[in-house]
């Protein structure tokens, strides 16, 4: 293990155990209003990564993920509101909803990549939003769906549910991380690496033999599969599901936070969101131009750290760990006559 | 007959400014290869500048000489510091034309206010065309339209630095080579295409309302005219943006503008599954 890769790994069991303290660390120091501010940047982040998976590690720019996101909203609520279904089944009716969303514009959509795979993207997307504006019978337009929560668990007379903040925060941040944890061993898995291998060269990876539309696919349904987790979460946060987050600018907002923090680096969505989130936050309680400052800040760090903020700090880190061996080695040839 | 003739119509010019406006975002797409999330707000300053000059001035028609004067500035400058730095890296260029985006729509509301206006067509009056009355003022925005669009062709054919951009685009390290300076080609390119859009926002400022969100829905519409009109071919973008205007204006006589917007997305995504050449292509060269 070098220097760098130690203190990585120091940095994330930090940040873990920070994230497991948030709700008695967080009202101690400030107010419990950030608890659900943290809250909402874990499911953002999550959708954030769908965009990084695609974008990061098979190289397809997205800019259509809001309309899986969407899907794993209104899978949940009206699966609750028009369906009656219970907590559980409602959350697997927004992944499956979202899964298969994915795979049926996906068998289109990856025939095309670079610009033309950007745009269909967004196309799709924006069909669907214009869909859901129309038919306000199902998705109540942009107005919207509330909906009421069912208890996620009961056992006899215990029930655990979302009205319990703590409750809320410790279920998103469980989901959030085992999703990351997931996309995590996809990376390593034989699967991550054909993944790898396309973005950096689809013609070389498809003359050793790998299928690449069928990969970009399985790639775009699990692409699909966090974005629809994402909203399922994001619909039981807000109570309420509405076509407004189907629309593009959401999905470029996701674009931006996982190129800002990091694009092919696993934390890099996270980074990104939460920078974004946390400024919009801070300042818009403020000043109503908050807006603004996020515009600057997406263009300062494109300019000053192309790789995002995940790679500067990188690029930072191996200078000042590999700083001292390599001085060693100079002195030492120097002394040698 | 007549909402058909007329939604048609309205249609036709809608498409002749949607025109100018995308063939801006064609030759930044074409030529700097960056996707370019702030020409919405091109379109917007555009409008913007309109009706502040009509405010100061009292004229209208001095905008069409401030509103171009403007955008070419700002597009230069925009591309001198946030464009250039990138080099042109297309994932970059969208999260930095994003952020352009969002300042461009935040300046003009925290000093125009962000309560949509709108500006008197300066000129009143209809007159009787295919049996409607028709207002003169749209038929005067249509005449501009492809005024601005003719003089765009001749300046890209019959000029040096036409010469130069169409150059660079189509072959940039023989273009270098030959002398051409490519980076200034740049500027001129965003700068233009900058402009462009403003005189799109100025024709169209009297038709549509004033406010700081008005490039959010023009600015799919314009990748829809590139994309059917076929990457790089500049007739086919034009040609295209009047052939969908006019569609959702006809489709818009009998059902829903939502219904018209969904049937020039599906018309697209058809065009980039079986022609990602575009719909033109071989008729125009």
């Amino acid at each position: 293990m070098t220097p760098a890769v130690a203190i990585e790994r120091g940095v994330m069991v930090a940040f873990a155990a920070f994230l497991i303290a948030v709700p008695w660390l967080i009202p101690a120091v400030t107010s419990s209003f950030w608890v659900s501010v943290i809250a909402e940047i874990l499911i953002w982040s999550l959708f954030a990564a769908s965009v990084n998976l695609l974008f990061g590690y098979v190289g397809l720019l997205s800019f259509g993920q809001a309309l899986y996101f969407g899907f794993g909203m209104y899978g949940v609520a009206i699966g609750i509101e028009n369906l009656g279904l219970s907590f559980w089944p409602a959350f697997g009716l927004g992944i499956v909803a979202s899964m298969a969303m994915a795979l049926v514009t996906g068998i289109f959509a990856v025939r095309l990549t670079w610009h033309y795979f950007a745009i269909i993207t967004v196309v799709f997307s924006l069909i669907f939003y214009f869909l859901a504006l129309t038919n306000k019978w199902l998705t109540g337009g942009d107005d919207g769906i509330n909906f009421a929560l069912p208890p996620t668990f009961s056992f006899g007379g215990m029930r655990w549910s979302f009205t319990d903040a703590t409750f809320q925060y410790f279920f998103i941040l469980a989901t959030v991380a085992v999703c990351f944890w997931l996309t995590h061993r996809l990376i390593g898995s034989p699967l991550g690496k054909a993944f790898l291998a396309i973005r950096d060269n689809d013609v070389r990876a498809s003359l050793i033999g790998l299928n690449v539309y069928l990969l970009r696919l399985i790639a775009f349904v699990l692409a699909g599969f966090l974005a629809g987790v994402a909203g399922a979460l994001f619909a039981f946060f807000g109570r309420y599901a509405s076509a407004s987050y189907m629309f593009y600018h959401v999905s470029g907002e996701a674009v931006v936070w996982a190129i800002v923090g990091g694009a092919g680096t696993l934390l890099g969505p996270i980074v990104g969101t939460s920078v974004f989130i946390i400024v919009r936050e801070i300042v818009s309680t403020h000043w109503e131009h908050h807006a603004l400052i996020v515009g600057v800040v997406a263009i300062l760090v494109v300019i000053f750290a192309p790789k995002g903020i995940v790679g500067l700090w990188r690029e930072w880190l191996l200078r000042l760990t590999e700083r001292e061996p390599a001085a060693a080695v100079e002195t030492k040839l120097r002394t040698e006559p | 007959m007549d909402k058909l003739l007329l939604l048609a119509m309205n249609g036709l010019i809608w498409g002749l400014i949607i025109a100018l406006i995308a063939l801006g975002l064609a030759i930044i797409f074409g030529l700097l290869d960056i996707i370019n999330l702030a020409h919405g707000d091109f379109f917007m300053v555009g409008t913007v500048l309109a009706w502040a000059t009509l405010q100061s001035t009292g004229n209208f028609w001095l905008a069409f000489i401030v509103a171009p004067l403007i955008g070419f500035i700002l597009g230069a400058l925009i591309q001198r510091s946030i464009i250039q730095p990138i080099h042109n890296v297309a994932a970059l260029s969208i999260v930095a034309t994003f952020g352009l985006s969002l300042i461009l729509q935040e300046s003009v509301r925290m000093t125009f206010g962000p309560t949509p206006r709108r500006i008197l067509p300066p000129i009143q009056g209809t007159f009787p065309i295919f049996g409607i009355d028709y207002e003169i003022y749209r038929l005067f925005a249509a005449a501009v339209a492809i005024a601005a669009l003719v003089g765009f062709f001749l300046f890209l054919h019959k000029t040096k630095l036409g010469t130069w951009m169409r150059a660079v685009r189509h072959d940039r390290d023989t273009a270098v080579a030959m002398g051409i300076p490519a980076q200034r080609v740049y500027v001129l390119t965003f700068a233009i295409g900058f402009a462009l859009a403003a005189v799109g926002g100025v024709v169209a400022a009297p038709i549509t309302t004033v406010e700081f969100r008005g490039g959010v829905d023009i600015l799919p519409f314009c990748f829809m005219a590139v994309i059917i009109g076929g990457l790089g071919n500049l007739p086919g973008t034009a040609a295209a943006a009047v052939l969908l205007a006019f569609m959702e204006g006809v489709i818009q006589s009998f059902a829903d503008p939502t219904v018209a917007r969904i049937a020039s997305l599906v018309l697209m995504s058809a065009v980039l599954l079986l022609r990602p050449q575009g719909l033109f292509k071989g008729l125009t060269r």
